[in-house]
């Protein structure tokens, strides 16, 4: 019984903490979803990412796959890019992805979090660029 | 005249749009959250968590991990973070430990919710899965390695 309410308080304290980083970020989601169309129109460039990428990636990286699903599917399906692209930002993605969110949470319970975002994001870039580079070779010549 | 009105509308939907999502996820963690907590409460009140931390010293070690944040790494695997965090707030780990923990589930999580995204979007799941995978185990490792000089 003891356990059960030691139990039922940490974890009161635990959600209590997280609620106050989620319902920021939701809310602040929800008024990146009407920034979209502004990104969509910007010329940009990056490891054979082009700018119809644009959108899913950012989506990703802030918001993340599961609640991003949605915005990324659709986005990556209606403009007609390449399977090479779409697997390039898939792989950025499942990589670095929810990056605040994900951050924050472990932030919480004690974990450094400039070494977390540095990292994923340097793994996310090295990856792409290896993939982008010798994984799709014959192509990009 | 009209252009401002519809911009504060939109403005209060996207607010109360996002406070439902925030709230109806906080209620999913919560639903994750208690019972994690719990089973890992009576897990180490039994003592099992020492067999369990034995059982996994051998793996953990690459990572500099004690064995129980085996326990953390599983539950982030394949159910979410939310899950993880639960599991590994009682076990009382160091700042070191859990920047180690997070960086390996921050790659790769929530598997069973996160791959067949990756597959609706027309990509080969099982390569994007690998990698993840794979790359969530180096990643550890190597940050561990890395701590050791500074």
């Amino acid at each position: 019984m003891e356990i059960f309410l030691t139990a039922l308080k940490k974890s009161a304290i635990l959600t209590g903490q997280l609620l106050l980083i989620i319902l920021p970020l939701s809310i602040s989601y929800e008024f990146l979803k009407h920034r979209q169309k502004e990104l969509e129109g910007k010329k940009w460039r990056f490891f054979g990412i082009s700018s119809s990428g644009l959108v899913p990636l950012i989506t990703g990286i802030i918001i993340g796959l599961t609640y991003g699903a949605g915005v990324i599917i659709h986005s990556i399906r209606s403009s007609n890019m390449d399977k090479r692209e779409a697997f390039l930002i898939m792989l950025f993605l499942s990589i670095c992805h929810a990056i605040i969110e994900d951050t924050l949470i472990f932030v919480v319970i004690g974990a450094n979090g400039i070494i977390l975002v540095v990292a994923r994001f340097f793994l996310a870039f090295l990856f792409t660029f290896i993939a982008y580079r010798w994984l799709f070779f014959k192509k990009t010549l | 005249m009209e252009i401002k009105k519809i911009n504060g509308n939109f403005i209060l939907t996207n607010f109360k749009k996002g406070l439902t999502n925030g709230l109806s996820v906080t209620f999913l963690m919560v639903k994750v959250i208690f019972p994690c907590y719990l089973i890992i409460e009576i897990v180490k009140h039994l003592g099992i968590i020492n067999i369990i931390g034995d059982l996994f010293r051998p793996f953990m070690k690459f990572f500099g991990l004690p064995g129980e944040a085996a326990l953390g790494i599983i539950a982030g695997y394949t159910i979410n973070l939310y899950a993880a965090i639960a599991v590994l707030s009682p076990l009382n780990l160091s700042s070191k430990d859990i920047t180690i923990v997070a960086l390996i589930l921050g790659i790769s999580h929530s598997l069973s919710v996160e791959t067949p995204v990756t597959q609706k979007t027309g990509v080969n799941s099982w390569v994007l899965f690998s990698v993840r995978f794979l790359l969530s185990l180096f990643a550890g490792a190597g940050l561990n390695l890395l701590w050791k000089f500074f």
